[in-house]
């Protein structure tokens, strides 16, 4: 009897110790999928970094409204003026401090550009610049001059991806970031945890959230049975597999396209006809619902819909692979050596059921008689097939790539994919690199008119690439939580967004 | 012995300056890190400045030359991805492993002894078969599965124990226990094979005669004797156990060794990779001397 008694309370005692880590009702866990290397501002454009970071803890002169239609929203800029000749005026919110106590001013944000620009460290959102010279005039404390060299039409738009440190911050990386957002960061225990607590003297209004925990785990089944279990609120990014909780669950477009990339400039898919062929053989609704979440989009431009200058009248090709033997027979007459080899490259982990899909893919390829082959890679190899120089091959290869835009504009997509000179482009077509600068350069409706040219060009007249799908995301939110993850979510996790029940 | 221990000593230094040559070189054939730290559309400028401030520009054996120094002056190098000492990255995430495999290999060293023992006296018996069912479906269960399954009825569905994470005791539990199952199942087979053929021995026979009792028989006369070909058993899953248990590091959020080296070998974090190593290859050194100290105690004409 007595042991019985011990033994019930020990596994009571048990059920109370395990700990419950969302502790005061204000507090949340959010549990990520990969720990930060880094919690340094000018890298917060890395998905999973600024996800904590991005307007929690620093803070940017302009904000993408991403979840609404409101477009560009001031943030740490009131207001922004084109001055012409390249140079735009920002004036900036006064009565601004940082969490170390600092008032924030003009040369904040002069030093937090020196360090993007820094040869003493390398952080992420130089790339955005790339090929455009920055110059800044301080007018005043609550005034500056930018000046793109050649001018840069979405010059306000560049300022919401680079954070705002403090004119003290070394030129090197940091490891307790300062900025200007509602959140300071009281606490990293690499591997473990990282902690932000809620500023009262933030800004603007204040959060619901008082603090945050964010813990890490790359299983995502652990991920949802965390939330599951009450061990924490918001598990982004997790599985088809693990999403199996319709209360919890949400899926939502995550900005991310997947696409087979083509080499136009290899035999044979130098030819239009095969090009075509690749397009009409793949079944792309067959995945839906199936390997892929319900709710994946087909893809008919490289930026998902809520891209600037979205073209609504492209459809996705047609399966058809009697049109596709027919193409290929068409092409084989005139000479076109159709039986060369087509190796796709897919990268392993890339998306949920990567593999499924690719050798669905192969299949349906070889149904209609291309050569086609398979060869899964880690990251780093696949890195080597996706961007130039190209590796030789016999034939050609097709590469299977996602890539995400949540960035509201098509040009940090369009160069590198399709241009002439783009790092992971396959085509060489001297009006489409006209296309590309001319929408790059205009603004406003133009803007708009001209990036939907492209989008058409790109996929009606040469055929760039095989279009696959605008992927969906799954995130598990708790049942307390009054939160709905968007496409915002893929690449920052807003704790101002967050409510309670 | 002392002899003994200073030759495996300098042994295990050459072997160690082998394998840093072998891994450094090794690693960087790998591929330029610069490529999967910065974002695919990096600039070319800014590929070839990340290799400048990482000295990754410099020709091969300038940068072994370098790394040569600076470890002579007790200097890992920098992580490229996280900008921190190597070591100290190396060191924290040992402080993890150690206590784990430490706890786990104690718990299975004492259960396999136990349970083997007993097992190989009463051979053929219930608890013989019962316990090599047991141990044969532990040696060959796949952890991943069973670390998932425990979390599912644990921690989801009865709710003792978190699903992860290293905070409180409670937290060790899932992972102590999953690690646990498969080298139990393999030392206790080891043990009741070894314990068969030394309870087979005359001198066996001859303390029955003299009328002593089971249980001393077993664990003050036999064990000794049957208790060699374990220890080197035990010693090839403690040194797996050092090298750090990915699936279960991976699963339960553990932040040990094994996840460190194989996402630093994934990201080409080179400094990380190399600290990892050496780190990993000193702890089984030692770990080997041990080894051997436990065969001199344990068989005299080993340690004579």
């Amino acid at each position: 009897m007595k042991i019985k008694t011990l033994l019930v309370g020990a596994l009571l005692a048990s059920t109370t110790i395990v700990p419950a880590m969302a502790q005061a009702n204000t507090d949340v866990v959010v549990v990520l999928s990969e720990e930060l290397d880094l919690v340094e501002p000018c890298m917060a454009t890395r998905s999973n970094i600024g996800r904590v970071i991005m307007q929690n803890i620093s803070e940017t002169l302009t904000e993408l409204d991403v979840r609404g239609d409101a477009g560009l929203m001031p943030r740490l800029a009131e207001s922004w003026e084109d001055l012409g000749n390249g140079t735009w005026q920002f004036k900036l919110r006064q009565g601004v401090s940082f969490s170390d106590g600092s008032g924030f001013d003009a040369n904040d944000v002069k030093h937090s550009f020196d360090r993007v620009f820094s040869d003493q460290i390398t952080c992420e959102s130089a790339r955005y610049f790339a090929d455009t010279e920055l110059t800044f005039d301080v007018v005043d404390d609550v005034t500056i001059n930018i000046t793109a060299e050649p001018a840069q039409p979405i010059l306000p738009l560049l300022m919401s991806l680079v954070t705002i440190v403090p004119s003290e911050t070394p030129m090197q990386f940091v490891r307790d970031p300062i900025g200007t957002g509602p959140y300071l960061m009281s606490d990293w225990t690499a591997g473990q945890q990282i902690v932000l607590e809620r500023r009262d003297d933030y800004w603007g209004e204040l959060p619901e959230v008082t603090k945050a925990t964010y813990l890490f785990r790359s299983e995502p089944a652990v991920r949802a049975g965390m939330v599951a279990a009450g061990e924490a609120d918001i598990a982004p990014q997790i599985t088809p597999e693990a999403a199996d909780n319709r209360e919890l669950d949400f899926s939502y477009p995550n900005s991310e396209t997947v696409y087979l990339r083509i080499d136009g400039l290899d035999a044979p898919t130098d030819d239009i006809r095969v090009r075509k062929a690749l397009n009409a053989a793949i079944d792309r609704e067959a995945f839906i619902g199936t390997v892929l979440p319900e709710g994946t989009e087909l893809a008919v431009a490289m930026t998902p819909p809520t891209t600037l200058g979205w073209n609504p009248s492209l459809t996705p090709p047609a399966y058809d692979p009697d049109l596709a033997k027919q193409l290929l027979a068409e092409a084989q007459a005139d000479g076109v050596d159709t039986s060369l080899p087509i190796e796709i490259i897919a990268r392993t982990g890339n998306f949920a059921n990567v593999t499924e899909v690719a050798e669905a893919i192969t299949q349906m390829l070889t149904d209609v008689g291309f050569n086609a082959s398979l060869r899964m890679v880690e990251v780093a190899e696949h890195e080597q097939f996706y961007s130039k120089p190209y590796p030789e091959s016999e034939g050609t290869r097709l590469i299977l790539a996602q890539h995400d835009n949540s960035r509201g504009d098509p040009v940090f997509s369009m160069f590198f994919k399709y241009a002439s000179e783009g790092t992971q482009s396959g085509v060489a077509d001297p009006q489409l690199d006209e296309m590309i600068a001319n929408a790059s350069a205009a603004t406003g409706a133009d803007r708009a008119a001209l990036w939907s040219e492209v989008f058409a060009y790109v996929q009606e007249e040469i055929v760039a690439d095989v279009l696959l799908f605008h992927m969906v995301g799954l995130s598990r939110v708790g049942e307390r939580l009054d939160f709905t993850p968007t496409i915002a979510t893929n690449a920052q996790l807003q704790l101002s967004e967050i409510g309670f029940k | 012995m002392t002899k003994m221990i200073g030759q495996r000593a300098i042994a295990s230094l050459l072997s160690l300056l082998g394998l840093m040559i072998l891994v450094f070189f090794l690693s960087r054939l790998t591929g330029d890190p610069a490529v999967l730290f910065l974002p695919i559309d990096a600039t070319e400028e800014m590929k070839q400045q990340f290799r400048a401030l990482h000295g990754l520009d410099l020709p091969l054996i300038e940068q072994f030359g370098r790394y040569v120094w600076d470890l002579l002056h007790l200097d890992f190098g920098e992580s490229l991805r996280k900008a921190r000492p190597a070591i100290d990255i190396v060191i924290e995430a040992y402080a993890w492993t150690l206590p784990l495999a430490l706890i786990t290999m104690s718990l299975v060293v004492a259960a396999a002894i136990f349970l083997g023992s007993l097992a190989a006296f009463n051979v053929g018996g219930f608890f013989d078969r019962l316990v090599s069912i047991v141990s044969l479906v532990g040696a060959s269960a796949p952890d991943f599965w069973i670390a998932i399954v425990a979390i599912v009825i644990f921690a989801l569905g009865l709710g003792w124990l978190p699903t992860s994470g290293v905070g409180t005791p409670w937290h060790w539990i899932l992972p102590i226990a999953v690690l646990f199952i498969r080298p139990f199942g393999l030392v206790v087979q080891v043990v009741r094979g070894s314990m068969l053929s030394a309870l087979a021995a005359p001198y066996v026979k001859t303390a029955r005669a003299k009328g002593v009792k089971n249980l001393p028989l077993i664990f003050v006369h036999t064990l000794r004797n049957g208790m060699l070909p374990v220890i080197t058993v035990i010693g090839d899953q403690a040194a797996a156990m050092l090298n750090g248990a990915v699936i279960v590091e991976t699963i339960f959020g553990f932040p040990g060794i094994g996840k460190l080296m194989i996402d630093s070998i994934l990201q080409r974090d080179f400094n990380v990779v190399l600290a990892a190593i050496m780190v990993t290859a000193i702890v089984i050194f030692i770990m080997n001397i041990l080894i051997d100290i436990a065969y001199g105690l344990l068989d005299p004409r080993i340690r004579h």
